[in-house]
Parts: C-alpha cells; structure tokens; sequence
C-alpha cells in the first residue's frame, strides 16, 4: 500500500511537472543551441533545422533536394547568367506584422554583404553577388560579380533567408538574434538559452497555416540522453542518434528509427607530399587493401553506403557509372612490392579523436594495412588542434580523416576546396591539370556541361589515387510513432508544416 | 593571477576564427581576418587581457564568440543551477553519511560496520556515469516516474541529486567513522558515559560535534569541487549548469565564457573557503579562543 502510495503520488506530481504531449505538440531534441537565430551569423546545421521552420529564402528545396518558388513566384536569367530576375510573392508578411516585398530582399542582401555580414562565416558564400537593384516593388534583380553554378541552391538557405528591415532597424541586432522574426511558417514565442526554444505557428503564412499547435527544441548534447528522453516518451524526434544506439530504439515498440542518406562523406586522404604514400602506387595499394563493404556492413551496421568519390549520390558532379577500386589484398601487396616498400613500413590515419565510431573505423583500416605487410597504426587528435593545425600545415602523417559535406549537395563545394592549390583544406597537392579543371566548372554556366567537369574531377582524383573513398554516413534519427507525415531530408533540416503528433 | 593564466592558456590552444568559419563553406585568409576583428582578437593580448579585467571589475564579462550571447546572462543562468545541484547533492550525501557513518564506527567490526564499509567502498568505485544511466534506465525509461534529463521542475533535481550523493556520501561515510572511531576512544567520552549520558546523547552532541572540524574541512573541499559542476552528472542528465557551460566553451574555444567561468569559480571557492574558516569558529570552540 505504501508504495502504491508512493507511486501515486510520483505520478502525480509528473502530471504537474512535466510538459503535456497531446494535440500537436511535437518536441525535438538537437545536440547544439546555435545561440544566435540571425542568418548572418552561422553554418550549423542546429541552425538550419530551426531557421528552415523560421524564414524563408526566395526559393526553397523539398525534402527530394528540388528547388522550388517561396518568396519569390518565378525567376529568370539574363544578361547570360550575369543577372537574375526574381518575381516576388504579394501579400506575405512577417511575423510581427510587417510587409514582405523588394526592399526586404535588398535589405537582407546589403547586410549580408555589408559590414554585419563580415562579421560572421555566411558572407563568403555569396560574395558572387555584386548587388541587389530593385525593379518594381514585387521584382528584383541581383547582379553577379563572377559566375556561381550553385547560387539559386544558395538562395534556399542559411545567409539568404530573407528578413525584416523594419524590425531590424528598430531593435537592433542583439534582440533580433534572440527573437528572430521571418516570414516563415513558425514563430518564436520563448527562447531559453541551451535549454529549449519554443514556436508556435504564424496563422498567415503564405503556404497557409501549419498542423502543429507547437514546436519545442530542446538542446540535449549526449546522444544517450537524446536517446533516454526518447524511450521515456519525453521528446518526438532525437537528432543526435549515434549507430551505437540504434538497437535501443528498434527494441522500443512506440518508437522508429529513420536512417537516410545524410550530407557529409569520410575519406582517409593520402599525404602526397612526403613518405611512401608519395608514390601512387603505394596509395592504390592502400585503397585496394581496404574492404570498404565491410566496414560499412559490420562497423557501421549498414547505416552507410561506400562512396567511389568524396560526394553522395545525391551530389552535383556524381557519377553513377563511376565504378570503385576493388578490395584486393594480393594485388596490393604485389603493387606495394613493386614499389619496393619493405614489410612492416608504416602507415599511420590521424583522426579526430572525439569520434568513437570513425575510431573504430580507423583501427580496422590499420588492421587491413597490416594485413597487407604495412604496420597500419592510428593517432587521435583534438578536433580543433587538427583542424587548426594538423591538417592546414601539412603536419599529417600518411592517411587522414576527412569529413566534408555542406547543404548544397554540390561537388564544387568539395573539390575545390580540398584539392585545388593553396587552399587552406590542400596542404600537399599542386598539379595545375586539376586547378585548371576546378576553375573551368567554376566559369561553366551550362548545368550539363558543369556537371560532366566535374565529374571529370572525380574520376582524376580517383584515377590519381588522391584518397581512400570511404563512405557517406547515413544521418540516423529516432522518432516516436506518434509523429505522422514526417519526411526527413537529406540535408537535416526539417520543415515541420505538415507534421501532427497524435 | 588566475585571471592572467586562463586568458593566456585558453588563447594557446586553437583558433576560434576558424571553428567559427568551419563548413562556411570556401574560407579564405581574408574572412579569418574579418571573423577575428569581428571578435576583437587582431588586438594585442594586453589589450585584450585588460578589457576582459577592466569588463570583470564593472561586471561586464563580455560576449560569448558563439552567437554573441552576454557572458553575464549565461553564468547568471547556469551558476544558481550548479549551485542548487551542489547544495542538495551534497545535503542529501550528508544526510546519508553522518548516521551510517556513527554507526558503523560504533558498531565497530561488527556485520553492520561490515555491510556499511562494502557498500561504502562499492559506492566510491561505481563511476557516475554508470551510476547515472542506470538511474535513468530504472527511474526514467522502465518506471518513468522522473524525467531522464532536463532542469524543468523539482523532479528533474531528483535523478542528478541522488547521484551525487551515493558517490559523495560513499567517501564521507569513511572519514565520519574514522573520525568517531578517533574520538570515541577520548577520555571524554568515557566521562560522558560515565554520567549515564543516554547513547544518543553522547554520540550526536559530544562525538560527533569534535568530529566537525575534519568533516568540514573535507565537505567544504569537496563543495568547491561541486561548484565547477559536475561535469559528467551535467552532461548525462542535461543540467544546463557551469560545468556544461565550461565544456561547451572549452569546445568552441570560447574565450570569454571560459575566461569568466573558470574566474567566477575561483572566486567562489575562496568565498567557500572563507565560510568553511568561518564555520571552524563557531563549532570549534578552541579556535574562536585562539
């Protein structure tokens, strides 16, 4: 009796306490508070999760990665590609009430590439823009300095979202960082910071009204804890679910696990400037030695697919005929022989040690080295001393862990980044045939003639032995049945308009 | 001093232009130079260390390099949650600790003093880690009587205080028998038995209070260590307090918050100390002579 007593009165007292789920209230937990909602300010996908629910950009990507109108209606380019000529949609407000039209997009555009927007990491990415004239009220134009292929992918996120000057120049930056207003479908009524952030609808958005009566973010960091709070019925959606921890929610009968093709691809590149992996045919041994299938099936449980170039299928620039270098072992060893490496040289993957899958990973990866007659070894670094300094300096051992990806799913983003010359992410490679055909796809305003460059790209790198094409890891959530007419998409960042919790 | 070696150690350890500037896509040297004026770290390190000095004494602690956020505000919401965290973990440790510990120091040998010492010894070798997700698993998955994590109401403090307290109470167990172990053998003890005291009488009044004095010493220790959160319970169970903050801004190299946490922590442990000097006098009547 005492401790039906007890019981009753826990559950009691829970009844008080704790948030009530019922008629459309749906909560996510995400690892990080962006701590700053102003689209000026950040690259993190935190951001893009909540922001997507937020603002709007002139144009928007479904969750199938196809761009489509938002706040503009229709768009065209003239001068060549040099001008852009957005249609804009009449009749949307912000969520405070103010109006939406031509001089919101030349203010939103300004203060990116102004002053404000140096400050923070966005601007580089638009820095093809020259200037925004405005038309009429309800037409634009922006003028491009230089051609970039993935600029309207550009306009369907992150720095382009599109905001309110009026508010802006009243409150100030501190507050609008804190409340964010948009013209988004959702609006934010309480921020707690690294807590929780909570919306609630905007009743006239353009789209129309969305199903849920409310939004919680809740900040959770550990996975186990995003994975608790999900077993306990607590939260809808965990973000943050590591594949370690996808039997617990499998076992779980209320609850689903979501594992879909995510945005970054890892891959061990090669140190071609000094040591053994020098000479190519060392690092097509390496690349024959390693089993990748099996890596993906066993340590990563099948939420991964094998790459054959450092992009996913979903990317600008892949190739589907591309076809991967075979595991081998024995023509590797023979390779590595020819080579005249002697048994037991070593080869050493530096990885970032805060990431205990890819350290499992790594090991396997040295044990295959091994296997081959190389003393295969792994070093773990802090991930900013690497980032920092490892990797821009050159300072890296034979192999290291490359993790990229970005939201606009295009190669460019990648390639150029990581093997063109003097590039901070290149510290090793100089070869002129390949600057030349990262600058060509730059200057390439024809989408099926950029694409075939760069998937020319892929192929020379491949064919060069630059890296170890690893795998494109699967972003895994875990959701509660509950959640009906949720769609995740590839880029992680969910626009939850037509979602209910039941 | 503290002030001086945290700004110069934190600005050793990585650059947070470059962790701001990560995945912005193209980084040139030009945005690096940009993010850092934005952030007021192309100034030479004094002026940076004496702006910080000069902010702390007007109690302005600066703004966080993630987001911009007021320092002030983040250490006003996370220090009365670590603090609250600390004073009941370490209540319900002493709660726990001083009868189990005078019991077991007068039952000396005895299958009690037994049991007591093993399950002292097993609590100081469970990690807290462990101890913690075991907790959730019971209390917050399978009985779902307490929120696994989170700070939302006085439920959310039971899980992270009963943690705390099994480990903290564990040690404290083991110094409060010693301690009454020492002083039971006193002659003055023996007087007060010898006046027909009742048992209570001469254990919680006479034992107990001339073992206050080490039993201090080690609370106020491990108070100080409390307040620079802890770090694991903070993690697992989601306590936005100081030790999230801290690691957060050890992360991000956040120099601002990490510069103002690590000086509100040390001056929260000389005001600890200060009250543990404090309390010293007023149980120990010997000192306050002195």
């Amino acid at each position: 009796m005492m401790m039906r007593m007890r019981s009753l009165f826990v559950v009691l007292a829970l009844g008080f306490a704790a948030p009530v789920q019922a008629g459309g209230i749906l909560t996510l937990a995400q690892a990080q508070d962006p701590a700053s909602y102003d689209p000026i300010d950040t690259f993190l996908i935190s951001w893009g999760q909540i922001g997507s629910n937020v603002f709007d950009g002139l144009v928007q990507r479904g969750a199938d990665m196809a761009i489509k109108p938002a706040l503009a209606t229709s768009w065209e380019f003239l001068d060549g590609g040099a001008r852009m000529r957005f249609k804009l949609r009449q009749g949307v407000t912000f969520q405070n009430g103010e109006a939406f039209d031509a001089t919101a997009v030349k203010f939103t555009f300004d203060r990116l590439l102004g002053p404000d927007g140096a400050k923070g990491p966005q601007q580089s990415n638009y820095n093809a823009i020259g200037s925004v004239e405005i038309v009429d009220p309800f037409t634009v134009d922006i003028v491009m300095k230089r051609p970039d292929p993935v600029i309207l992918t550009k306009f369907a996120g992150y720095g382009a979202m599109i905001v309110p000057p009026k508010y802006i120049t009243d409150v100030g930056k501190d507050v609008f960082k804190i409340k964010p207003i948009g013209t988004g479908p959702f609006k934010v009524v309480d921020y707690q910071p690294k807590v929780s952030l909570t919306l609630e609808p905007y009743a006239k958005h353009w789209e129309g009204i969305s199903k849920l009566d409310k939004l919680i973010y809740r900040f959770i960091v550990e996975p186990d804890t995003q994975v608790a709070e999900l077993q306990a019925g607590r939260i809808d959606i965990a973000t943050n679910v590591p594949v370690s921890l996808v039997p617990a929610i499998e076992k779980t009968a209320t609850l689903k696990v979501e594992s879909i093709t995510g945005p970054s691809v890892t891959v061990l590149r090669f140190n071609t400037a000094n040591g053994i992996t020098k000479d190519e045919r060392v690092r097509k041994a390496m690349i024959m030695a390693v089993d990748r299938e099996t890596i993906v099936k066993t340590i990563l449980q099948g939420h991964a697919k094998t790459v054959v170039s450092n992009q996913s299928a979903l990317s600008f620039g892949f190739d589907p005929n591309q076809k991967p270098v075979p595991f081998d072992p024995a023509g590797a060893r023979a390779l590595l022989k020819a080579a005249g490496i002697a048994p037991g040289t070593p080869a050493q993957i530096d990885f970032q040690s805060n990431n205990p899958l890819f350290r499992e990973v790594a090991q396997a990866v040295a044990g295959y080295l091994t296997a081959v007659g190389l003393k295969g070894g792994v070093k773990g670094y802090e991930m900013n001393i690497m980032t920092n300094d490892i990797i821009p300096n050159g300072k890296t051992a034979e192999m290291f862990q490359f993790g990229w990806g970005g939201w606009t799913f295009d190669y460019d983003n990648t390639a150029y980044l990581l093997y063109h010359s003097g590039e901070r992410w290149n510290p090793y490679d100089k070869d002129p045939i390949l600057d030349k055909m990262l600058e060509d796809q730059r200057l390439s305003s024809d989408r099926a003639q950029r694409e075939k460059l760069l998937q020319g790209v892929a192929h020379y790198v491949a064919d060069h032995a630059l890296e170890i094409p690893m795998y494109n890891l699967n972003t895994i959530f875990g959701v509660n049945k509950r959640v009906k007419g949720l769609v995740p998409p590839a880029d992680n960042r969910f626009r939850l308009t037509d979602v209910t919790v039941d | 001093m503290v002030t001086l070696l945290v700004a110069w150690a934190v600005r050793l350890s990585g650059d947070p232009a470059v962790m701001l500037a990560q995945g912005a896509g193209s980084i040139n040297a030009q945005d690096l130079i940009n993010i850092r004026e934005g952030l007021g770290l192309d100034r030479p390190f004094s002026a940076q260390y004496f702006g910080f000095i000069g902010g702390m004494l007007t109690g302005d602690m600066g703004r966080s390099f993630m987001g911009g956020t007021s320092v002030g505000l983040l250490v006003a919401q996370a220090l009365p949650r670590t603090l609250l965290l600390a004073v009941s973990g370490l209540g319900l440790a002493i709660i726990i600790a001083i009868p189990l510990g005078v019991h077991a120091a007068v039952k000396k040998g005895a299958a009690a003093d037994q049991v007591i010492r093993i399950v002292s010894l097993l609590g100081l070798s469970v990690p807290n880690f462990w101890l913690a997700l075991m907790l959730v698993l019971i209390f917050g998955i399978t009985l779902r009587w307490l929120p696994p994590s989170g700070a939302e109401g006085p439920l959310s403090l039971v899980m992270p205080t009963v943690t705390l307290a099994i480990i903290l109470a564990a040690s404290n167990v083991r110094l409060v028998r010693s301690a009454m172990l020492d002083t039971l053998s006193a002659q003055y003890i023996m007087v007060a038995r010898s006046k027909g005291l009742r048992d209570r009488v001469v254990l919680y009044k006479h034992a107990l209070a001339n073992c206050a004095i080490p039993l201090l010493t080690y609370l106020g220790l491990q108070f100080g260590g409390l307040i620079g959160g802890a770090l694991v319970i903070e993690r697992v169970f989601n306590w936005p307090g100081m030790g999230s903050l801290a690691f957060d801004a050890v992360s991000s190299r956040d120099y601002p918050v990490l510069q103002a946490v690590v000086t509100v922590l040390a001056a929260m442990i000389v005001l600890v100390n200060l009250a543990i000097d404090v309390l010293y006098r007023l149980v120990g009547p010997r000192i306050r002579k002195e």
